[in-house]
């Protein structure tokens, strides 16, 4: 058993209302530089949609992740041979295109325009090229199902979707959206890390955040058609290429990462997860079905004296180890198993995991009367506004079975909670709907404790990140205190 | 690039020439001169050297001697008159000549004039008839499947010449066919051969001098191919610019093969097929 800790993160698509709070303020602390202007370390999606880039979730197309080629796990976007090949081109890469030009508006116009009969107006103005622009796309260009004939029509995830269903999906009075936030995941198995040939990409040993060299890297790019979630970014401006930090400056001062901070519908969830490193390789070439239990398997009980006892051996502080004890991330994952990692067919083994959404009621209207069209309050799992097949696609590696059980768990909660708070529903009926989601009253308050409320503390569950012992491992700190100035000197710039 | 390289260097070759301001210079005249003038042997590419000095005006000697391309241009009815006795042959400006230079060279003429026998009255490397195994051997070595024996560069490489298979040799230097002719026979050719004075060759041959044994053969190549008078291939150059325009497509292709799955604009195409689907 070879134990490492992982700052993990869940976030919870039930409470997602989809206002880009996150991806504001993930934008104005890091991606407002030069070069980045393009760039969105987080993003909010609108599922059924294409995403940003268009389509990411094709690999057909990207060729991000790993596949299981005779019996090996290999990347797709490279080979030994093909670095060489593509060593200047990589032929899977995004264009700008695919991501959005990024633009500004005249607003000096608005000042400065000469008396006329009408109205100055601010014009798009391209930020890569500084010209008057079209507005041809942006990052959330398909948000709340705009443009859907177009976009949400060409959700990749609609793969395994007969005509029948996917016309139900579109039909008026049953459209159903919910909202997809995405970050860096901080793969266990990440692919931008293994395609890196500066090797400027690694996993951070403490905390096993991905964290991207600004001094090793050397701009060949690799990393961005290897990260199957498009989440690294190249900086055309100092010729480096960018990712999610997962704000590591706050997160080793006790804080939150800004994202999570600012989350107006509290959906993000952030602890400490232990996980057995021996099982990384047999567990990401198993076959799609098994992927999750395997991933879930990984995961390690911070609670077994055993496990205590190899963390200790691999360095991990008894303060990580608490942490780890409290983590809300442990409770959705391992005990109730309602949330899932997104895509976990890309094999890079996301430590961010989703608690998959439940759809709107489904009513119909007759003669001004809105009516509810199933029996029990809400909708039946199977019978959801947005298909369980599709879910699956997302959540579930295209199999329903662990997307199923988490929905149905989370409908047993709320069933559960209004036969209490409410009344209008038979507790039997509640009882029933517990039984049969696996689920006992006591974990139920505990799920809806944790889902309605939860407080800061409660939410983020921070590990002392210990940096001075992180550091004293790699350099003495008296020394460097000796040999270096403070700040700094050199910003990442092209060429070193 | 070549051509201007190889004129700084004939440039530099022709330093030393300039500084000896002494006395005769018979070096300068072996290696500019020689090659198509004798004093004494009769006439080369260009006319007996011998008493020329009583011929021809002096000032209009060191006047053509420097520049005889400015000359001719210029009119001079001289120049053109001898410009037509020699197959339409012009002597070469040899770089870094002037006036001081050529009189070295005409007190050296004057003097070996005045002589019995000059030491440039003529080479005779022509001493056996030529067979026609030579012919076989000279196209060898033009073509370079035979090197030449002090490692100069083979014919083929700048020159082509008529009856040339495949795509025929190099564009730098003038089709070969009838330059047996043009020079005005086998001695000339020879002479020519020994140092040539173009601007080009000169240089690169002065380390690497044809060897008299390759001479021989070169020669008789040259005759038979003026003999055959059939000019170079002309389809050859189109063939070149045929083949390169082929090759280059090939490239294309293995090229796309390699990135055959290569990414093509998603967002663009999905937009543009859902409007055209529209449209209709």
């Amino acid at each position: 058993m070879d134990v490492r800790s992982q700052i993990s993160m869940v976030f919870h698509l039930d409470k997602c209302i989809g206002c880009h709070t996150c991806s504001i303020a993930c934008k104005n602390i890091w991606t407002d530089r030069g070069g980045t202007e393009y760039m969105w370390w987080n993003n909010v999606e609108t599922k059924p949609g294409t995403g940003y880039p268009t389509r990411w979730e094709d690999q057909e197309s990207y060729r991000g992740g790993w596949e299981v080629k005779d019996g090996e796990l290999r990347l797709k976007s490279m080979s030994k041979a093909r670095s060489l090949t593509d060593l200047f081109h990589h032929p899977s890469q995004p264009a700008l295109d695919e991501y959005y030009e990024p633009w500004t508006y005249d607003y000096q116009n608005l000042f400065n325009a000469p008396e006329g009969d009408d109205q100055p107006t601010a014009r798009p103005v391209s930020m890569v090229t500084g010209r008057h622009t079209e507005i041809k796309a942006g990052p959330n260009w398909d948000d709340d199902l705009g443009g859907s004939p177009v976009y949400a029509a060409n959700d990749p995830n609609f793969s395994n979707l007969n005509d029948e269903q996917r016309a139900q999906l579109f039909a008026v009075e049953r459209l159903a959206m919910f909202y997809f936030p995405r970050i860096c995941n901080h793969c266990l198995n990440p692919g931008c890390v293994a395609a890196c040939p500066s090797g400027a990409l690694h996993k951070r040993g403490e905390d096993g955040i991905v964290l991207l060299d600004q001094t090793r890297c050397r701009g060949w790019r690799a990393c961005v058609p290897a990260c199957p979630y498009k989440k690294t970014f190249y900086n055309w401006k100092t010729g480096k290429s960018e990712k999610c930090i997962l704000c590591f400056p706050r997160v080793e001062t006790g804080q939150a990462p800004a994202c999570f901070h600012s989350c107006v519908g509290r959906i993000r969830y952030l602890g400490v997860l232990l996980y057995d490193a021996d099982k990384l390789e047999l567990t990401a070439s198993l076959p799609d079905e098994e992927l999750i239990e395997a991933h879930r398997d990984m995961i390690l009980d911070p609670n077994d004296p055993a496990v205590i006892a190899a963390a200790r051996r691999n360095g991990i502080h008894d303060s990580v180890m608490e942490s780890a004890r409290k983590s809300p991330v442990y409770q959705f994952v391992k005990v109730w198993k309602i949330a899932l990692p997104p895509h976990i067919e890309y094999r890079t083994l996301p430590m961010l995991f989703y608690v998959p959404p439940l759809s709107p009621v489904l009513s119909s209207k007759s003669e001004g009367v809105i009516k509810n069209e199933t029996e029990t309050l809400f909708h039946e799992v199977d019978n959801a506004r947005a298909p369980l097949a599709y879910l699956a696609r997302l959540f579930g590696a295209g199999h329903a079975a662990k997307v199923r059980y988490a929905l149905k768990k989370e409908l047993a909660v709320r069933l559960h909670r209004r036969a209490l708070e409410v009344g209008d529903l038979d507790r039997a009926a509640a009882d029933r709907a517990l039984l049969e989601a696996d689920c006992t009253a006591q974990e139920a308050e505990a799920i809806y404790k944790l889902t309605a409320l939860c407080t800061f503390d409660d939410r983020f569950v921070i590990p002392p990140s210990h940096r001075e012992m992180a550091i004293e491992m790699l350099e003495d700190p008296q020394e460097r205190k000796q040999a270096a100035g403070f700040g700094f000197l050199a910003g990442p710039r092209r060429g070193a | 690039m070549f051509p201007i390289t190889f004129l700084l260097l004939s440039a530099l070759a022709a330093l030393p020439g300039r500084a000896s301001d002494l006395a005769p210079d018979p070096q300068d005249f072996a290696q500019n001169c020689a090659n198509c003038h004798t004093i004494g042997g009769g006439r080369l590419t260009g006319p007996d050297l011998k008493d020329v000095s009583g011929r021809r005006d002096k000032e209009w000697l060191l006047k053509f001697v420097v520049d005889p391309k400015k000359m001719l241009d210029g009119g001079d009815p001289v120049a053109a008159e001898l410009y037509k006795a020699h197959n339409n042959v012009l002597m070469p400006t040899i770089a870094g000549m002037n006036a001081a230079r050529v009189e070295q060279l005409l007190a050296l003429i004057d003097a070996e004039s005045r002589l019995e026998k000059s030491r440039f009255s003529g080479l005779e490397l022509i001493n056996r008839p030529l067979l026609p195994g030579d012919v076989l051997d000279g196209k060898a070595l033009f073509l370079g499947r035979k090197p030449l024996k002090n490692g100069g560069p083979s014919c083929v490489s700048c020159h082509s010449v008529g009856g040339m298979s495949g795509l025929g040799g190099g564009l730098l230097g003038p089709d070969l066919t009838g330059v047996f002719a043009r020079l005005g026979g086998e001695k000339t050719l020879a002479a020519w051969l020994i140092s040539p004075a173009s601007p080009i060759m000169k240089p690169v041959y002065a380390a690497r001098q044809l060897d008299p044994r390759d001479i021989l053969p070169l020669v008789a190549f040259l005759k038979d191919a003026a003999q055959q008078g059939r000019p170079a291939d002309s389809i050859a150059r189109l063939a070149f610019l045929i083949l390169g325009l082929l090759g280059a497509a090939a490239l294309y292709v293995v090229l796309d093969s390699l990135w055959g799955a290569r990414l093509r604009g998603v967002r663009r195409s999905m937009v543009n097929k859902r409007s055209e689907a529209h449209d209709v």
